[in-house]
């Protein structure tokens, strides 16, 4: 977001690097990485300013600011002149715009040329331009040139003045600068690195800062990061103790004024993240983090003011440097066409050759045979006019080579943006989102999506989170399989801090509570309300949560509930409310939650003086950290189990007692090793954390329900039946996984599960490549032979997933067989490993990949897929900003697939074979014109034609099929899903049909050439007339071309028709004209020709044969479709005439046995929970397919 | 109200457009349409073909070679590149009356006047009369531009150069007499060509604008003696230079020469034996070329032209047949789906 508001590359609204460690987990549980805690105060050794700085630089920190010292600064500033360079530090004036008045002109010209269909057409004027080869006048190729160039030139003139005026707007908003003992208004642009500043609260951050002190005590302070990151809740930031202390106690100007540290830090990167770096101040030295850093463009949130010191501006800002640009995607399509393009080249080249040679025969004949032509022969030398006719050939079958289509496929593609935008369909009213195309060059992708690699969480799922039960001590609270909606809410009237919220009902839990009869609840709750990264913002008297995951805040909010109400917290302590006892804890140590952690813990000193560490995390992790012997484990475990059946999310939460004396060695230890500056430190650390996180007491497990979207099983359902692979990639337990596959309709209840050891066997076998087939018609598929392959899924995890890296071997071979699966779920991957599936699905397969998700952690596969679709949910705008697309829901996927994918498709398909078809057809007839002048490079057509014929006769028309060609309405393309296969098997855009198209160019020239040339052979017909004959018969061969491949007439089709054939007679007439001739003899030197050939009946007669035998295949070939479609084609055209509910198509699909359970005790309607499965159902299911990997196993 | 509008900001315009429902017709093609459009289509082209046909089979033609290439040719001993003038005498009959008005065309063959570097070589706006032009022609004129003295050449340029100077005149023999046939030499060039397209210097007399310039090397006279007797079909604007200027397609060509339609003759030309003076002076068979004279007459259509009568027919016979073709498709594998 910030890219581009402060920069406004277009085309740069990603970050560049993802960020070094996951803020998020949707999956998995507690998240936020909240730097540590307890590092506070950490003295360098050294106490000498100079042998402090030494230090530094060795520790690679070179990068020095000097605190209220801008004359030091301002000599080092960085300026240029012309080419040189020189100085350090940026001043903080962004200037993202690319012109000036003076540079735009050979900007752009640079800038565009770089195209090298454009190059080509430069050369080819400059070609023109040499009277010797000349075999078109320049002006003819120019014009073409010069519109797409200036309609480019134009574009990027208005979006440079559009960043022009938001850089403007940006360096001029002010801030408070200290200058001379107090604090002035100034601007952005003024502010130099060193400066002291005071940011207001809800002020947008100029540049980054060191947070001297602010005014909330411990001089803590609140960021928004959401033109980051995305994420809307608030971060802390934290100034270090000294300069806290130091520069709060007294009028601060004076000693902000007064303040003269020097920051160490390393040079300017794009690590959002991170901030390595030292405080050298009155003699000591304090090390720096990322908490002591506010970042230009976050905003200052519930905080008076604060202080801080620049220490990079403008461009060296982490925002700033992190703005790269986005990796270019380009479609199959486009990649495809660029090849026929360039074989199109090398075709003119080596046609251009041979006409060469020819000429140089021909010469050598004129030559030695005295004529009109001899002295015409260059130099009498035949060779050389060869040469020189190569060149001219060049020229004259340049326009086969389309110019004009890159800009009109951005043009089209564009439109086609435009229309997903603006889908009513696709648009959700509760959260005002309309669809989005972020990439507008990928839409015909979309029609041609084989595999679609979905997250689960919040893409599948709604991902709002409901504290639904928990398992405290081996008893289970509450019960999920009664619908969120019809819970009878509990009576927490007692509890004045309730907000509702809880679908839990749970009221042996409460006596239990409230009876502090059993010391596990109260710790489990302890746990709940400590064990976390939440902001509390008062507001009416109640906290409100600001938590970085729902998961979080859910958890958080069910402790509220249930009377541990979390009040607020400092650096160093939490204060929570138990059953209205305000409690204080201090807060000793907080180790953060990453995505490899997959947990974290809280060490607090309770009010009573004991050290408790607090633990939660995925079950995989801390389970394996217990101490021995621990009571209800068995039964915790049980619990964990089916919790996961009902598709729950569980989180374990454990407890241990830390001795003192242990606490202070492993505090010592810690600070040692987070001194350290090197790059090893995070490793170490988590060495410690490690340490620490032993020994633990499970306590309990909570259980979040987080429910399908809307219309997931119908679309899911719908994408099957479209040929699209629907895999799930989930970081998420495989039970819940499997159990969302059920629920969402991805698998059937009889679908076979082929987990990963009997998928290794197959792999392992001595020729997997061969042997697929064969081992699952024999051994191990011997069960049901048909339906073998199409009621199978693989079950992965992230662990079994790690050993394709040894064994790449296998890609290929797990490619083969998950192609004749069902579909194939991929549990415990990390962010890294679903961007890997993705590539191997890539690799190993030509389709195109589509990957969906909502979170930070989708963010790689999302860049990986050929595709990304962005969901914009609950957590953050992540992977909305790396996307292609955005969606506001996953059921969109249905419509942004199979109707705007499939229509983009098939209008930019035809229209690239239309525009081979027209360009090459037009241009060839040159060649064969050539056997008969000599090989003398002359034109067949009156210059003014050939440049026209592009721009003027044969544009509009399939401009408009490109917009608007409709072969089945949106309702049908919906209601038979299995047109969508037509993208897939790539049936309009594969070489094949491209060379088809190709060849019925070559043809239609052939036509174009010998049908005129019968008619006029050894006639008193000049050449002229012959032109025009061809000339007419070429525009109404391109024109009746596009009514057959126009199957839905627009007015504006129409129109452009008509259009496009009036202004060929129009401008021929204009042309040919004496008024323009008298003007320019040379340049209109067709005059009369028009006059002479419209009213002679054998220019028309001959020009209706060459079009309608040039159009008679293409004409033949739409004729023996139309004969030989089948039935349902036909019902596909008529669709609106037989409405039929979408749903039923699915439905039929269905088994008795799972429909008859879908109206069960939940109720109908279109409730989503209706379709998970119970417990019950899974046993059933087990029994299908035996598990070969038991729990304990994945676990 | 406004609050309602403020949450749904962002909310789409429903119109057709942005919709993508713009009313819009869909032609449903079946095969009840399509078969017996192509049966029709078919049938216009066969009878545009047959109507082709038979006009051009109705057309009579006389068409004689007068190269001298073969020995027995009349005009052999003409053919042997001397630059002097050389007459022959051209005899042949009329079967049957050849119907009036009778074209008369000379053609050429194997001559290249579609070459590019042939066809760009004149001056357009010297042809036109601009008199800047005749001091210094065109550099596309070259190797016509200036003589070997240096002098500019007007008209310049190879088209000029090599214009057609073969002259014919014709004679019925009636009772051992030879009765002329009065040629009609108005009118046989393009009205554009003559009236627009070439203009003569407005210099009276014309010869004095072509001062300080020189003729083309192979005309005998200059331009402004092309034909002295009538200013008005003089200098440029002389009706066979515009033909011989306005080039031919292909190397096999025909160009107008005179129209016979004065006189006795008006009704076409009676049966009997006629003699063509011919001053042989241009030469083609250096280059493997051949010289014809064509006596024709013409139909709505121009002249004979066989070809597109016959591919008229073959384009229609094609269409019929692919149409008998989708109807033994359609009746092959449509109906059995049916029920």
């Amino acid at each position: 977001m910030i890219c581009r508001d402060l920069i406004g590359f277009s085309h740069s609204t990603g970050l560049e690097a993802p960020p070094p460690f996951l803020l998020l987990s949707s999956e998995g549980g507690p998240a936020a990485a909240v730097p540590l805690g307890s590092l506070r105060l950490l003295s360098c050794k050294g106490l000498l300013h100079g042998a402090m700085a030494e230090e530094s630089l060795e520790s690679g920190l070179t990068w020095e600011v000097r605190a209220n010292s801008r004359r030091y600064h301002t000599r080092r500033q960085k300026k240029s002149f012309r080419c040189f360079r020189w100085g350090r530090y940026a001043d903080n004036v962004i200037r993202s715009h690319k012109f000036s008045p003076l540079t735009f002109l050979p900007l752009t010209l640079f800038e565009q040329f770089q195209r090298v269909a454009n190059l080509y057409f430069l050369l080819m004027v400059v070609l023109q331009s040499v009277p010797v080869i000349s075999s078109i006048p320049w002006y003819i190729t120019i014009i073409p040139l010069a519109i797409i160039l200036s309609v480019r030139g134009m574009k990027d003139l208005a979006s440079d003045m559009a960043r022009r005026r938001s850089d403007g707007e940006i360096n001029s908003r002010p801030c408070d600068v200290l200058v001379s003992q107090s604090f002035n208004r100034a601007q952005w642009r003024d502010l130099h690195v060193g400066d002291v500043l005071r940011i207001h609260k809800n002020q947008v951050i100029p540049a980054d800062l060191l947070l001297l002190c602010s005014s909330e005590p411990h001089s803590l302070c609140y960021v928004e990061t959401a033109d980051i990151d995305g994420e809307t809740n608030l971060k802390y930031r934290q100034a270090l103790s000294a300069t806290h202390s130091e520069l709060t106690c007294r009028p601060s100007q004076e000693t902000l004024a007064a303040f003269d540290g020097v920051v160490f830090c390393e040079e300017p990167n794009n690590r959002l993240y991170v901030f390595r770096g030292q405080l050298h101040w009155r003699g000591k030295c304090f090390l720096l983090e990322n908490e002591h850093i506010l970042l230009r463009g976050t905003v200052l949130r519930n905080t008076e003011f604060a202080y801080g010191v620049a220490v990079y501006t403008g461009a060296d800002t982490k925002i700033m440097r992190s703005c790269g640009k986005l990796r270019v995607k380009r479609t199959r399509t486009e990649r495809g066409f660029n090849r026929v393009v360039m074989g199109i080249v090398l075709c003119v080249l080596l046609t251009a050759v041979l006409l060469a040679i020819g000429a140089g025969v021909f010469s050598s004949w004129a030559v030695s045979h005295a004529g009109p032509l001899t002295p015409l022969v260059v130099d009498g030398n035949p060779a050389y006019a060869g040469f020189l006719m190569f060149w001219s050939y060049i020229i004259l079958l340049s326009p086969a080579m389309p110019i004009a289509l890159y800009i009109s496929f951005e043009v089209i593609h564009s439109v086609h943006s435009l229309f997903i935008n603006w889908d009513l369909e696709m648009y959700w009213q509760p959260a005002d989102g309309p669809a989005q195309a972020r990439n507008t060059s990928l839409n015909e992708e979309l029609g041609q999506v084989g595999y679609l690699l979905s997250d689960k969480t919040g893409t599948l799922t709604q991902n709002r989170l409901l504290f639904r039960q928990c398992c405290i001590a081996g008893e289970i609270y509450g019960d999920a399989s009664v619908r969120a909606e019809e819970i009878e809410p509990m009576d927490l009237s007692w509890n004045p801090f309730s907000r509702g919220g809880l679908f839990m009902t749970a009221p042996g839990l409460l006596d239990k509570l409230r009876g502090r009869q059993c010391p596990f609840s109260t710790q489990f709750l302890r746990a709940l309300s400590l064990c976390h990264t939440v902001m509390a913002q008062w507001k009416e008297e109640a906290p409100v949560y600001q938590a970085a995951s729902p998961d979080e805040e859910a958890l958080v909010g069910a402790a509220r509930e249930l009377g541990w109400v979390f009040l607020s917290r400092t650096r160093e302590c939490v204060v929570v409310s138990e059953l209205g006892v305000t409690r204080q804890y201090q807060l000793l140590a907080l180790l953060d939650f990453t995505s490899k952690r997959r947990r974290m813990s809280v060490l607090v000193r309770e009010p009573e003086g004991g050290l408790k560490l607090y633990s939660k995390g995925a079950d995989i992790v801390i389970l394996e950290r217990l101490q021995k012997d621990s009571p209800y484990q068995e039964g915790i475990e049980r619990a964990l189990e089916s919790f996961a059946q009902a598709c729950l999310r569980t989180l374990c939460v454990a407890v241990r007692s830390v001795p003192e004396a242990s606490w202070e060695q492993w505090s010592k230890t810690l600070g040692q090793s987070a001194a350290m500056a090197t790059a090893d430190r995070d490793a170490l650390l988590e060495k410690l954390y490690d340490e620490m996180e032993r020994e633990l007491q499970l306590i309990g497990v909570t259980a979040i329900e987080d429910r399908l979207q809307e219309g997931v099983p119908e679309t899911i359902a719908l994408l099957k039946q479209a040929g699209l692979k629907v895999w799930v990639l989930t970081g998420d337990k495989k039970e819940t996984a499997v159990n969302v596959g059920y629920s969402c309709k991805l698998l059937d209840p009889e679908t076979r599960l082929v987990e990963w050891q009997e998928l290794r066997q197959i792999l392992q076998s001595p020729d997997p490549g061969v042997s697929f087939f064969k081992a699952r018609q024999t051994e191990l598929w011997a069960v049901d032979k048909q339906a073998a392959g199409a009621k199978t899924a693989l079950v992965l995890t992230g662990p079994e997933l790690a050993e394709f890296d040894q064994r790449p071997e296998w890609g290929a071979a797990f490619m083969s067989l998950a192609d004749r699966c069902q579909s194939v779920l991929c549990c415990r991957v990390t962010p890294g490993q679903k961007a890997d599936v993705v590539a191997l699905v890539k690799k190993h397969t030509g389709a195109v990949t589509m990957s969906i998700g909502d979170g930070a952690n989708d963010v790689n596969m999302i860049k990986t897929a050929h595709v990304g679709v962005g969901i914009a949910g609950v957590e953050g705008s992540q992977a909305v900003q790396n996307a292609d697309f955005a969606l506001s829901q996953f059921r969109f996927l249905q419509r942004l697939l199979l109707v705007h994918g499939r229509w983009s498709y098939r209008r930019i398909s035809l229209f690239l074979l239309y525009f081979l078809f027209k360009t090459c057809g037009f241009a060839l007839v040159h060649v064969w014109f050539g056997f008969f002048n000599g090989f003398s490079a002359q034109s067949l057509y009156e210059t003014w034609f050939i440049a026209l014929y592009t721009a003027f006769y044969t544009a509009f028309p399939v401009m408009c099929l490109a917009f608007f060609e409709q072969d089945a309405s949106a309702a049908s393309s919906l209601k038979w899903p299995e047109l969508y296969k037509t993208g897939q098997r790539q049936e309009l855009s594969s070489p094949l049909v491209m060379s088809s198209s190709l060849l019925y160019a070559v043809y239609t020239s052939l036509v174009l050439f010998f049908v005129p040339f019968g008619v006029y052979y050894d006639t008193a017909y000049d050449y002229q007339t012959m032109a025009l004959t061809v000339a007419l018969a070429a525009m109404l061969t391109a024109t009746t071309e596009i009514v057959l491949l126009t199957r839905y007439w627009t007015k504006f089709n129409v129109v452009t028709v008509l259009v496009s054939v009036g202004l060929f007679f129009l401008c021929t007439r204009i042309t040919q004209s004496p008024f323009l001739f008298q003007r320019a003899p040379k340049d209109y030197y067709f005059i009369g020709v028009s006059d002479n050939a419209f009213v002679d009946p054998l220019v028309w007669l001959a020009a209706l044969l060459a079009t309608w035998t040039a159009a008679l295949p293409s004409v033949a070939a739409l004729a023996l479709k139309v004969v030989l479609a089948k039935r349902d084609k036909h019902r596909v055209h008529s669709a609106s005439r037989h409405p039929a509910q979408l749903s039923a198509h699915w439905r039929r699909g269905a088994p008795p046995r799972r429909s008859s359970r879908a109206p069960g005790p939940q109720g109908g309607g279109p409730g989503v929970r209706s379709t998970v499965p119970t417990v019950d159902e899974q046993v059933a299911v087990k029994v299908v397919a035996p598990p070969p990997g038991s729990l304990e196993n994945s676990l | 109200m406004l609050k309602e509008a403020q949450d749904h900001a962002n909310r789409p315009d429903n119109t057709a457009f942005t919709q993508q429902r713009l009313p819009a017709w869909q032609p449903m093609l079946s095969a009840g349409i399509v078969i017996p459009g192509f049966v029709l289509i078919g049938l216009a082209f066969i009878g545009i073909g047959v109507a082709l046909f038979v006009t051009s089979k109705s057309i009579q033609e006389l068409e004689i070679d007068y190269t001298g290439f073969e020995k027995d040719s009349a005009c052999y001993k003409c053919s042997d590149q001397k630059p002097v003038t050389c007459l022959c005498q051209l005899n042949f009959t009329v079967e049957s009356l050849l119907k009036g008005p009778v074209f008369f065309y000379y053609g050429l063959s194997n001559y290249f006047q579609n070459y590019r570097r042939y066809t760009v070589s004149k001056d357009d706006d010297q042809l036109y009369g601009n008199l800047d032009n005749f001091k210094s022609p065109s550099s596309t004129c070259s190797p016509y531009e200036y003589n070997r003295t240096n002098v500019p050449i007007v008209p310049c340029g190879s088209i000029a150069n090599s214009k057609f100077n073969d002259t014919f005149k014709l004679y019925q023999k009636v009772n051992a007499t030879m009765k002329p046939v009065p040629f009609d030499g108005k009118g046989i060039a393009w009205w554009t060509d003559y009236n627009i397209k070439y203009r003569n210097p407005n210099i009276i007399p014309l010869r004095n604008a072509f001062n300080g310039t020189t003729q083309p090397i192979s005309w005998p006279s200059p331009a402004y003696e092309l034909d002295t007797g009538n200013p008005s079909n003089n200098g440029f604007i002389n009706q066979d230079f515009l033909v011989w200027m306005r080039t031919a397609a292909l190397p096999d060509f025909r160009k107008l020469y005179r129209r016979i339609t004065e006189g006795d003759y008006a009704q076409g030309l009676p049966a009997g034996s006629y003699m063509l003076d011919i001053e042989y002076n241009y030469n083609v068979l250096s280059f493997d070329g051949r010289k014809k004279v064509v006596f024709s007459n013409v139909s709505w259509m121009g002249g004979k032209n066989d070809f597109l009568g016959i591919a008229y027919l073959v384009v229609g016979s094609m269409c019929i047949f692919m149409s008998i073709v989708m109807l033994i498709v359609y009746a092959k594998f449509k109906f059995p789906e049916e029920d």
